[in-house]
């Protein structure tokens, strides 16, 4: 199925993955995402009924039991924060937006 | 090698300030051109490690290593080769780096890559590309072109890579040196900064096929740490494995698919392989017009969702501007990455959007299975399957890096590997005009240490030297 890709789909991708484009960004990345989406297009010649998806190569996983282990001390947790205050980080304000 | 390298330096033969200072002479002299490195440790802090190592008896006791710049390491910056963890500094060390040190490894530093192991060739980094060091106007390939290129050109022995698609074998044939995919879940990935974790696994790189074994057999081994690591240790590293009664299969696909430069020198190291009593068929390896678009959607889905980490508030850029958390993760984040992982991560959330999930992911994952069905029908017959690690030989710089689909390209012959959690190494074939030109052994499951084994062997057969690039 062909995907027409335009600004203002990518626009939208932009706020989907957080990321701001510049102007110039926006349009390279419109021509990119229409040549690689045509090349991804090449599965669809492919017969796939009666196939289970593999989303991963092993069918389970290793568990610990669910215990806290030795943390990290809270300053080296977060020693790579820019904006932190008596041992909190500082984030954005998550009102609004 | 490794351990001429340790008996000399226990025997006193080699005293540890030669020993370093060689790796750091020879850096002083090429890296300048071949820009390995991202980081590179201080002389004297090196040496004083491996003064302090050589009191140990580990494998490894007082061996210099290089590190591909997305595994962590405590207190030694971690960039992904990206602007958005320019000055990251873990403060914990990868499971793989725990293990180098209880063995005595040395870290010399960290190595260039393509920004968060996105590309093939170490030209996406924040930092510049690295050169190959056989011929410094072209690639080493990659994303793991640093630690290849750092080997090649002489700094060190040994180093770590990781492989998403192809991103260990890819440079390691570039630059005539050894490296190998492991089984997946058979190396831990705690400490290795995410891209795709479904098919990514961290692994050796060398320049001869003991070394690779050696530091396999290392890193190897079940980590709680990790929920996909399984119950499997290598003993002690791999044998020499004649190939006389090897079954071995050669994917012509993807031999047709190649330039001519690189199937005639595969050919050659195939007919070698026959003399030497190894049983060789002509077979495909199937479905190869869809293993990279198959690759390339579970990839990017993948990482849009592991990159959705980097908000730039906890740790990495941060453009500190103010507004709501909206602007100012969008902010941080156009800022902090670069073009190619832009890309990947918009395709990704596209692929993973509502509409097109069934019609892109979810079809890649179905195929995925067909994929590696085939492959594991294919290993009934065969013990090893051949073909060129790459299509192509080292493109020169700039080459390839504007056109995605061709860089994508490069990838044919080792993302089925990944897709299908098999092992695959990447050892050198010989050389044309001065490039050289690598073959790619693919195994069952779990077959790693027989695969290194033939590797061990057939560099031998081949009077492979491992002669160092002069750059």
């Amino acid at each position: 199925m062909k995907v027409s890709v335009d600004e203002e789909l990518v626009r939208k991708l932009e706020s989907l993955a957080l990321i701001s484009l510049s102007p110039e960004e926006r349009r390279e990345i419109v021509k990119d995402l229409s040549r690689i989406l045509d090349f991804f297009n090449k599965i669809d010649e492919i017969n796939l009924e009666d196939v289970e998806p593999m989303f991963h190569p092993l069918s389970q996983g290793r568990l610990r039991k669910d215990q806290p282990r030795d943390p990290l001390p809270r300053d080296e947790a977060i020693k790579n924060a820019k904006k932190k205050k008596d041992g909190y980080i500082i984030g954005p304000s998550t009102t609004g937006g | 090698m490794i351990k001429d390298i340790i008996n000399d330096l226990s025997s006193g033969n080699l005293s540890p300030e030669d020993y370093v200072r060689r790796s750091f002479e020879r850096i002083e002299r090429v890296e300048g051109r071949v820009r390995a490195f991202i980081t590179l440790r201080k002389e004297e802090e090196v040496l004083n490690d491996v003064k302090a190592s050589l009191r140990g008896k580990g494998k490894l006791s007082g061996v210099l290593i290089a590190i591909k710049d997305n595994i962590s390491t405590n207190g030694i910056r971690t960039t992904c080769a990206s602007k958005m963890l320019e000055d990251y500094v873990p403060p914990y060390d990868a499971t793989v780096i725990r293990r180098l040190k209880e063995e005595g490894a040395v870290i010399l530093g960290k190595t260039n890559m393509d920004e968060f192991a996105m590309g093939s060739t170490t030209e996406t980094s924040y930092f510049g590309p690295t050169r190959n060091p056989w011929d410094l106007t072209r690639t080493p390939g990659g994303s793991s072109g640093g630690s290849a290129s750092a080997i090649a050109a002489g700094f060190v022995e040994i180093a770590l890579g990781s492989d998403t698609g192809g991103s260990i074998r890819t440079p390691a044939s570039f630059t005539s040196i050894f490296g190998l995919k492991p089984s997946y879940g058979t190396v831990s990935r705690y400490g290795l900064v995410a891209y795709a974790n479904s098919l990514e696994q961290i692994g050796p790189m060398a320049r001869n096929g003991e070394d690779l074994a050696l530091l396999f057999s290392i890193i190897a081994g079940p980590d709680d740490r990790d929920a996909t690591t399984i119950d499997y240790a290598p003993q002690g590293g791999a044998i020499n494995i004649p190939v006389k009664g090897v079954r071995v299969g050669i994917l012509t696909d993807l031999l047709e698919a190649s330039d001519k430069a690189v199937s005639s020198t595969i050919t050659g190291f195939v007919d070698k392989m026959v003399s030497e009593g190894a049983i060789a068929e002509e077979t495909k390896l199937g479905l190869v017009d869809y293993v990279l678009p198959t690759y390339y959607i579970i990839a990017m889905s993948e990482a849009s969702s592991n990159l959705a980490r980097y908000d730039g508030v906890r740790y990495g850029y941060n453009s500190l501007v103010e507004g709501n958390w909206r602007e100012v993760y969008s902010k941080n984040r156009g800022e902090g990455f670069g073009r190619e992982v832009k890309r990947r991560i918009l395709l990704g959330s596209f692929i993973l959007s509502a509409g097109y999930y069934e019609q892109f992911y979810i079809k890649a994952l179905k195929v995925r299975r067909l994929i590696r069905n085939s492959v594991e029908k294919l290993f009934s017959k065969y013990d090893i399957l051949v073909s060129p690690t790459t299509p192509v030989l080292p493109p020169r710089i700039g080459e390839v890096i504007d056109d995605p689909i061709k860089m994508y390209a490069m990838d044919v012959g080792t993302v089925t590997a990944n897709l299908a959690g098999v092992p695959a190494l990447s050892m050198p074939a010989g050389f044309y005009n001065g490039l050289p030109v690598g073959v790619q052994l693919m195994g069952r499951y779990l077959s790693d240490n027989f695969l290194m084994g033939v590797a061990i062997f057939m560099e031998k057969a081949l009077g492979h030297k491992g002669d160092l690039a002069n750059p």
